[in-house]
């Protein structure tokens, strides 16, 4: 298992897919740096009792949507790299068990992702202190607010990337998650219990938290065990 | 001509069979359930109502997915070449490199009017529907659904050329979605909002009967120097990079 992933992480080497690892929170500290460069006065008088927060809110609502978008093109990117090379036959006659080859190709888009949301906390914690909001940054929101959306999006993760190494057209994954990911900007208005809601749910307050969080790694895990079961035993072209 | 026109059917054919028909009506329709259940302020005259459901509507449609549609279709038309390797293939017919490029992007421009138009009549009947008096205000809904088509125009050229460049499905659509998802603060900014070019679907789209607020309900003008102009960078780019691209 372990050697399966490190393989993996050879192959993506110069696929971009670090790069976009790093484009999601880079592209969102750095919008929200024009937002309160462009508008600094309005932003601090509107937010005066609690700068961090103002921040976090504004970073917060970007989040949801860029986590799902990210979800989906690094798993249509990960099961790419075997399409483009036509080397599933080849891989899969490696003396490894199937579900290792699956299981490491869903940990390594965990791995990226993970890496994305650390970099998010990051950026946005250095982005407060540059606008002077002072050291004492809220670390545990700051954390939520990262980690949570992205535990909320794993029965995403597992469905699309699922797909994604079956599928050879990857169009349907890649279309389906994009669509999802621009509803879940609006899913605001969706009843608690649909996933779609729970990326934007994990993002806001702790009312809805525990479910969106709950039930998005367990609905993962549900939908990862699901595609391991059909991966070990379709058949492959 | 003659052989543009029949690279433009052979690009056809290479499509007929596949699915992904199947996404152009989502957004529109997705567009039409906002239209019927979105509130326009109660008194207002008919037309202006309308014209708020209308920007709902344009919300939904324009500022995300139909720049990422534009992507995916731009992806769609390439993706047959890049997997069976058919580059080689089609650039050894007599035919010339921008005439490809010229067909590959009528196709995209074609389907990308399809869905406008889809739009249209979805928002036309969400006037009906939803008994706005008065006549139907055919100036408004064409200014929208036109505006929005020209002003994608400029990305499908850029994402043409992209997914010319990779092999990869996603990866040209992952430019796409970086440069696409700042939308949902830029079009809030008056200063920044009208130079942005994804951000031009949307401002076109949106009626401009309603308020004025950020870079929405700008006049028309404002916003052709941008269109305009990113079209013919990334239609350039794009063509001279295909011209001197190694197969």
């Amino acid at each position: 298992m372990g050697r399966v992933l490190s393989s993996d992480l050879l192959k993506i080497r110069r696929k971009g897919l670090w790069l976009l690892a790093v484009s999601g929170p880079f592209g969102i500290v750095a919008l929200q740096a024009l937002n309160f460069g462009i508008r600094y006065d309005y932003l601090t008088k509107k937010y005066a009792d609690d700068l961090w927060g103002g921040l976090i809110e504004n970073i917060a609502l970007l989040v949801p949507v860029t986590v799902l978008a990210g979800v989906t093109l690094i798993s249509s990117l990960i099961a790419n790299v075997e399409h483009q090379t036509n080397s599933w036959k080849q891989l899969l006659a490696l003396p490894v068990p199937r579900t290792a080859v699956f299981a490491a190709k869903f940990l390594l888009s965990v791995i990226l992702l993970g890496v994305s949301c650390a970099l998010l906390a990051w950026g946005t914690a250095a982005l407060g202190v540059a606008l002077g909001f002072g050291w004492d940054f809220p670390a545990v929101k700051i954390l939520k607010i990262s980690f949570l959306p992205f535990l909320a999006s794993l029965p995403f993760l597992a469905l699309l990337l699922w797909m994604s190494l079956t599928v050879r057209n990857q169009a349907a994954p890649v279309a389906i998650g994009l669509l999802a990911a621009v509803c879940s900007l609006f899913a605001g208005q969706l009843p608690e219990f649909v996933p779609l809601a729970w990326p934007l749910l994990a993002a806001g307050p702790p009312s809805g938290l525990r479910l969106a969080v709950g039930g998005g790694v367990l609905l993962g895990a549900l939908i990862l065990l699901v595609g391991a079961v059909h991966f070990e035993r379709r058949d492959v072209d | 001509m003659r052989s543009f026109l029949r690279l433009l059917s052979a690009e056809r054919l290479k499509l007929a069979k596949s699915r992904f028909r199947w996404l152009l009506p989502a957004s529109p329709l997705l567009a039409a359930v906002v239209g019927l259940l979105s509130n326009p302020p109660a008194g207002a005259p008919p037309r202006v109502e309308f014209a708020v459901v209308l920007s709902g509507m344009s919300f939904l449609h324009a500022m995300l997915l139909l720049p990422i549609l534009t992507g995916i279709l731009a992806s769609v038309v390439c993706r047959y070449e890049h997997a069976g390797g058919g580059w080689k293939l089609l650039l050894s017919m007599p035919v010339t490199r921008p005439q490809l490029y010229a067909a590959k992007y009528a196709l995209i421009a074609l389907h990308l009017a399809a869905v406008q138009a889809l739009f249209g009549a979805l928002a036309a009947a969400v006037f009906y529907v939803r008994g706005f008096e008065g006549p139907l205000p055919w100036d408004m809904l064409l200014q929208s659904a036109a505006g929005g088509w020209i002003a994608s125009l400029p990305l499908a050229a850029l994402q043409l050329g992209v997914s010319l460049a990779w092999s990869s499905f996603a990866a040209p659509l992952a430019v796409n979605v970086v440069f696409t998802l700042p939308n949902i603060l830029i079009v809030n900014s008056a200063d920044v909002g009208p130079y942005y070019p994804w951000a031009q679907p949307l401002l076109a789209m949106v009626p401009r009967d309603g308020e004025t607020f950020g870079a929405l309900g700008l006049p028309l003008e404002s916003l052709t120097v941008t269109v305009l102009g990113s079209f013919i960078v990334f239609l350039a780019g794009g063509l001279l990079y295909f011209q001197r691209k190694d197969i």
